[in-house]
């Protein structure tokens, strides 16, 4: 490191991060040289936790992995469930949780597009977007009762019908949620202010994109077509016409359009499950005490930061031997550090915020001695005994 | 004695500090109000009448907080730069004119002497430098980031801020900003009696250098989009960061006073100062003052932050070229009218 460069540590507290995580930038002046990640502030024993629940309880926690990305969670988790256990689920529950999956699609990617604004200090559209993002949160609420941790999926199908007497009132609302973002994706790319921050700040191509393998909107706005409800299709996503949506700008401005034309797709989605909704049950009956058969199963989901993994292992209880939850924010940081090197301090708040980082999903607890090549975990005992030494210093 | 009275009163009382502080707080006011109703937000709502006694309760809360000073700062510097960045500002409002406390319809300012302009704009660079001892005394990486980025914001816009402040003492041939009103006033009067294309002509390049002057005065107020000295999501506050307490209030009281020196200056400068038909002089002034200061919130929410490298490139680019235009038209006027 030569006299002119200095570390400037972003987190585990700073402003930019809504969730603790610890990033050093080595900077020169005003220009970023190198990245350190540090993964691993907010472990809280979730895929423990489930190891001694039941599958019923155990809806509860994964709701609880993240907030904004909570029915998403829930989608995979209840997939991977019933794909073990062989349930077959109503055809009108499936349309439901495609309803409830894109409903928070559309509330999560407008409050990225707040987060943005703000990111790059422009919070009067910060403002605005939140002000119309209240629509998707009323229609939310409107249903289940929550303006997040929906409940909505259950093993088996949806916990909530849709009422038909609703359904005009919700489409002049998605009306207007679509002719919102169209005037958001006017100013984003017009307005100069916006377009000297946006325009090519954390840039990364097509070929280096797939190398780090980044998945969700991140990879999109770097043309790489992979979003699950196309590639993979699950529930009724093959049945549903959509566009699959991605740029190839590779920027920041990239990622503000992938998303606001996503937001443009899942208002179309949600309109044509409204149209199309079939009648008929909502769920069919799974006892907390039923047994699984012993097997496991893989189920991918789309959510709103990428394609969400999760992964079960049953042998023959009423509660997994082990569930595994591969969120889109781990895949996503080594394209982060690419986007971040080379840029200037004041983007990295917008570059950071742009893969819409979730770290509470994303952190592990892990040991690894590089010299030994050898790894290892530490159970609840050993973890609150480091605790009570740690603070006794 | 009763010279030494009246002298007094207009330093403490009106127009000097009581006065000043009084307006500086409903300046903030009015410029978080305005800002908040554009953004579709209430602002302060509940303290007073619509929350006009906000900032008032905001100082009063800052005095009873604690007041840290970190172990890596500068002790003396640390301490003493926000006195300097709350008293260079108010010492320069004595110098515009407002209003005379012996007659109704006077606005001698409490000082005045042939070069004040070029005092008050001394001032006003004296401050950054202050700021910028305050941010890099604070041993804060994040403070010195702000300081270093405080110093390249004033390479940016000093420059336009001086040449463009100079062209109505151009026209006025006097570097006292009392005869620069006085001037304005005359030519104006003039000019309604018998229009002339020459004054139109003059209206508009100094319509220009208003433009060109809110835009430097934003970047000196460090207020979007030239903020990115205190960018809150990138630097924490910047070279703001470890202040606390009666600290942070002095850099505050600071702040509220700049952006009425800002408007008034403005104000003085092209809007024919505290002049006007019906009202004494001191009404016009916060009538004048306050538009100003609606002016400059609301282009603080129009735009997204600029970067550091931006506004001076920018500012080298365009702004610099038109102010040096702007002046080279006024001399040219000054020879016509």
């Amino acid at each position: 490191m030569s006299d002119r460069q200095f570390v400037i540590p972003i987190g585990p507290q700073h402003p930019a991060l809504k969730e603790p995580e610890s990033f050093l930038f080595t900077v020169d002046g005003e220009v970023v040289v190198d990245v350190d990640p540090r993964i691993g502030y907010n472990h809280r024993g979730i895929e423990k936790a489930m190891e001694a629940r039941n599958y019923i309880q155990n809806l509860y926690i994964t709701e609880r992995v993240c907030g904004i990305c909570s029915n998403a969670h829930q989608t995979a988790y209840t997939g991977a469930v019933e794909e073990v256990a062989g349930i077959e689920i109503p055809e009108r529950a499936k349309y439901i949780r495609v309803f409830f999956h894109e409903l928070e699609r559309i509330h999560s990617h407008l409050l990225w597009l707040g987060v943005a604004a703000h990111e790059i200090g422009f919070d009067t559209l910060f403002y605005y977007i939140w002000r119309d993002r209240e629509l998707v949160m009323d229609m939310l609420e409107e249903i289940s009762g929550n303006r997040c941790n929906y409940a909505i999926p259950t093993v088996g199908g949806v916990r909530r019908d849709l009422q038909k007497d609703k359904f005009p009132k919700w489409h002049k609302m998605l009306d207007t949620l679509a002719e919102r973002t169209n005037y958001y994706i006017k100013v984003a790319s017009t307005e100069q202010t916006i377009l000297d921050r946006a325009v090519g700040v954390g840039y990364v191509g097509k070929e280096d994109m797939i190398r780090l393998s980044g998945s969700g909107p991140n990879a999109r706005c770097s043309g790489v077509p992979c979003d699950t409800r196309k590639t993979a299709p699950y529930l009724i996503y093959d049945e549903i016409p959509f566009e699959h949506i991605y740029v190839d700008n590779g920027d920041v401005l990239g990622q503000v359009l992938v998303r606001a034309l996503e937001v443009l797709e899942a208002v179309k989605i949600c309109k044509w499950v409204l149209d199309n909704i079939p009648d008929g049950e909502i769920a069919v009956k799974f006892n907390p005490m039923q047994k699984v058969p012993e097997g496991e199963a893989v189920y991918i989901v789309e959510a709103q930061r990428g394609e969400l993994i999760h992964y079960t292992i049953s042998d023959g209880r009423n509660m997994p031997y082990r569930h595994k939850i591969r969120a889109p924010t781990l895949g996503n940081i080594p394209s982060l550090v690419e986007r971040l090197k080379g840029g200037y301090i004041a983007d990295i708040p917008i570059t950071l915020a742009g893969i819409d980082p979730c770290f509470s999903c994303t952190d592990r607890m892990a040991f690894y001695d590089e010299g030994k090549d050898k790894s290892w975990a530490w159970d609840g005992e050993q973890l609150r005994r480091h605790g009570l030494e740690w603070y006794k210093k | 004695m009763s010279n030494l009275v009246t002298t007094l009163i207009s330093v403490l009382v009106f127009p000097g500090l009581f006065f000043i502080l009084t307006y500086s707080l409903f300046a903030q006011w009015v410029s978080r109000k305005a800002a908040a109703r554009l953004q579709n937000r209430q602002g302060p709502l509940h303290t007073g009448w619509q929350g006009i006694l906000q900032p008032l309760a905001d100082f009063i809360k800052l005095l009873v907080k604690e007041d840290i000073t970190p172990a890596a700062a500068n002790k003396p510097v640390f301490d003493f730069t926000p006195l300097f960045i709350f008293a260079l500002p108010l010492a320069a409002t004595f110098l515009i004119p407002i209003q005379s406390i012996t007659n109704l319809w006077s606005w001698e300012p409490v000082a005045s002497f042939e070069g004040d302009l070029i005092m008050v704009l001394f001032l006003m660079s004296i401050v950054v430098l202050a700021i910028f001892l305050a941010g890099w005394s604070s041993g804060n990486l994040f403070g010195a980031v702000g300081a270093t980025r405080v110093a390249f914001m004033m390479l940016a816009y000093e420059i336009p801020l001086g040449l463009v402040a100079i062209s109505p003492a151009i026209l006025a041939r006097s570097l006292s900003i009392n005869s620069i009103v006085d001037w304005q006033v005359a030519s104006v009067a003039a000019f309604l009696t018998t229009p002339s294309l020459w004054g139109l002509v003059t209206g508009m390049v100094l319509f220009i250098g208003f433009a060109i002057y809110v835009i430097c005065l934003l970047a000196e107020l460090e207020m979007r989009p030239f903020d990115m000295s205190e960018a809150e999501t990138e630097i924490v506050h910047g070279w703001q960061v470890e202040y606390s307490g009666k600290k942070l209030l002095l850099l505050n009281a600071g702040h509220d006073v700049k952006m009425v020196l800002a408007a008034a200056l403005l104000t003085s400068l092209f809007l024919g100062g505290p002049a006007g038909p019906v009202l004494p002089p001191f009404v016009w002034f916060i009538l004048k003052t306050t538009l100003c200061v609606l002016i400059l919130s609301n282009m603080s929410v129009l735009f997204a932050r600029f970067r550091i490298d931006q506004l001076v490139s920018g500012a080298w680019r365009y702004l610099v070229p038109l102010a040096v235009l702007q002046v080279m038209a006024v001399v040219a006027l000054s020879g016509v009218i």
